[in-house]
């Protein structure tokens, strides 16, 4: 092989090199900067939203009034021992559901575990974690295996004891 | 409408992309191609011609890599899509620069063969990452077991240190073996290390950050609170005087310090750890001969005294010279006279790449390791559960940590350590717990929130 042929090679070989690495750049550049970019058109096109009457179906299908967030204040015990109380969680950022008593929400229920599950707030929406429980954590009949965002109304059953946020 | 088609569309594809196992498919492929390359210029340049000895060396990792790109497709389909290529692109480097050394030692009657073997530990090791992924259904698991996780580690650690089985290679009792098997526990306890980090420091992250009296410009916590610190930095020593290797002790205590920082958020404890680790690598280069003799390497390589001593800079400055001679664009894989360095195989595979890719190919790689890490900071930055988010930074870290000292010891930056340069080193503990890394990243990164349309 001539000098000239393995020298193109020699050169070839790193080039390739680095337009793997700059492609992938370029595609995790959008994973760097990606949520700058959507809430700055979020933003843009927000009054749109509240405003625009063909929208409206779509937003209110989610059960609330136009441009409302859903924003719940307290965690409200459906059935189970402690049914009809509540839980004020307004401030809160994360909230540990189990039935050990170090958790926020505690749950004396045969079928939970002392660390049962995790509420996280993740930007606006509370985000459900089972914490790889014994007996699962139910949101809406569904058991949760990897984190689900809770919308307005959803019930979370853990065990005999459902709630939800208000 | 077509507003709210473009704002819910362009954050999905955002997400979407990086996650796709298509585009993970589209990478393998990509990243088999430069494999191959490898290999073919290898062959072109040693042996003048192409031969299809090259498939032997190509096509079992890229078979293994395949089938792990299937598990995850079946059973983890929302993990990151760039960690399996980046680290079969690494991992496939390292057998071509292994082939091509192999190929040197033949010419000159050699019988040190080591590529063979690498190939067939490549697969193994990737096996094993596919059945992590398959077995391991929740990472969460891991949480139950701190304090047993953290037993099995000094279990392990202690491991060569005992009569019979324990090895001594290179003065570091880092093996254990049984007649022509031999096994570093220490690449499996780090793995171990990190899991009971992230357990104990989940439970205890409140009391360490939040107590303690004011000095000066940062909070010191209590007395008692300073424990845990204090008897790993005992530990790291401890290791240091058993397995007579330094970095194994560095890469011990730089995880437990950069996950105590990062789940408590205070200095105060980057500040001590850094400090006492100086202190206690400075006692050390006193008084243990082994640390001296590195420290005096490290310092002044081109000494007369240094290169000609037993164990002394000789390796650096062929090191050195190799690079030298590989300037900015290398003297192209099978170009050069790597094979001089001693070890080039394993500890000084980074230099035996540096002079046959040059400087920009070294910076390529380096910059392939810096996106594999970055990947793992990012599935912890992404991840809603605190354990999850400490153990993906904690085993992130151990890629990221490992190679910063390897790599400085090549360049003479830092003293030179016996750390095996992640995926590259020849060496089937190094690449199976490696892989296990990825697997369990790969599993966190699948568990977490950003998952489409879920």
């Amino acid at each position: 092989m001539s000098e000239l042929a393995l020298f193109l090679v020699r050169i070839g070989f790193v080039a390739v090199l680095w337009i793997f690495i700059l492609s992938l750049l370029s595609v995790i550049r959008a994973d760097l900067y990606g949520r700058r970019v959507i809430s700055k058109i979020a933003r843009q096109n927000a009054p749109a939203l509240a405003g625009g009457g063909s929208v409206a179906g779509s937003v209110a299908s989610l059960g609330l009034e136009d441009g409302e967030v859903f924003d719940p204040s307290q965690i409200a015990m459906l059935t189970g021992r402690t049914a009809g109380t509540s839980i004020d969680i307004a401030g809160k950022r994360e909230l540990l559901i189990g039935r050990g008593a170090t958790c926020d929400v505690v749950i004396s229920d045969e079928f939970a575990s002392n660390m049962h599950s995790k509420l996280v707030l993740v930007g606006e929406d509370w985000v459900l974690q089972d914490l790889n429980s014994t007996n699962g954590t139910y949101l809406d009949g569904r058991k949760v295996t990897t984190p689900a965002t809770i919308g307005q109304g959803a019930t979370i059953r853990i065990g005999t004891t459902t709630f939800e946020l208000r | 409408m077509s507003n709210v088609s473009l704002t819910t569309a362009i954050p999905m594809l955002l997400k979407a992309v990086p996650r796709s196992r298509n585009f993970e498919a589209v990478l393998l492929f990509w990243v088999a191609g430069i494999n191959a390359f490898a290999l073919a210029q290898v062959q072109l340049a040693v042996l003048q011609k192409m031969s299809w000895d090259m498939l032997f060396y190509w096509a079992p990792p890229a078979i293994a890599a395949g089938i792990v790109h299937y598990i995850l497709r079946k059973h983890a389909v929302g993990a990151d899509g760039l960690m399996l290529p980046l680290a079969y692109l690494l991992n496939g480097l390292g057998i071509a620069m292994i082939y091509r050394l192999d190929l040197a030692e033949i010419s000159r009657g050699g019988i040190e063969i080591y590529a063979d073997r690498q190939v067939w530990l490549t697969c193994f090791a990737m096996i094993v990452a596919a059945v992590v992924v398959r077995l391991v259904p929740n990472h969460l698991v891991l949480r139950r077991y701190p304090y047993l996780a953290g037993a099995m580690a000094v279990f392990l650690l202690m491991l060569p240190a005992a009569p019979v089985i324990g090895k001594t290679i290179n003065g570091a009792t880092l093996w254990v073996g049984v007649g022509e098997l031999s096994f570093q526990p220490g690449e499996v306890a780090k793995i171990l290390l990190a899991i009971f980090f992230a357990g104990y420091l989940v439970s205890k992250k409140d009391t360490l950050s939040e107590i303690g009296s004011r000095l000066l410009f940062m909070k010191v916590p209590r007395a008692k609170d300073l424990g845990p610190i204090l008897l790993f930095w005992a530990a790291s020593l401890g290791v240091l005087v058993l397995q007579r290797d330094l970095g194994t002790s560095i890469l011990y205590f730089g995880l437990f310090l950069v996950m105590i920082y990062t789940a408590t958020g205070r200095a105060f404890y980057v500040g001590a750890g850094l400090t006492m680790m100086v202190t206690g690598a400075l006692v050390a280069s006193r008084v243990f001969d082994y640390v001296g003799r590195r420290f005096d390497a490290w310092l002044d390589p081109f000494a007369a005294e240094n290169y000609n001593a037993a164990g002394g800079s000789y390796q650096l400055v062929q090191a050195l010279f190799g690079m030298a001679n590989g300037d900015v664009i290398g003297t192209g894989l099978g170009g050069g006279f790597p094979q001089l360095i001693p070890l080039a195989e394993s500890d000084f595979i980074l230099a035996a790449m540096g002079e046959e890719l040059g400087l920009a190919g070294l910076f390529a790689i380096l910059a392939v390791y810096l996106l594999l890490v970055y990947r793992g900071l990012r599935i912890s930055n992404s991840h809603p559960d605190d354990f999850s988010r400490l153990l993906a930074i904690g085993l992130s870290f151990v890629i990221g940590l490992q190679l910063f000292v390897v790599a400085s010891g090549v360049m003479g930056l830092l003293p030179m350590t016996g750390l095996t340069t992640p995926f590259m080193a020849a060496g089937g503990s190094s690449l199976v717990a490696n892989w296990v890394i990825i697997a369990l990243l790969l599993r966190i990164s699948d568990s977490s929130l950003k998952r489409v349309g879920a």
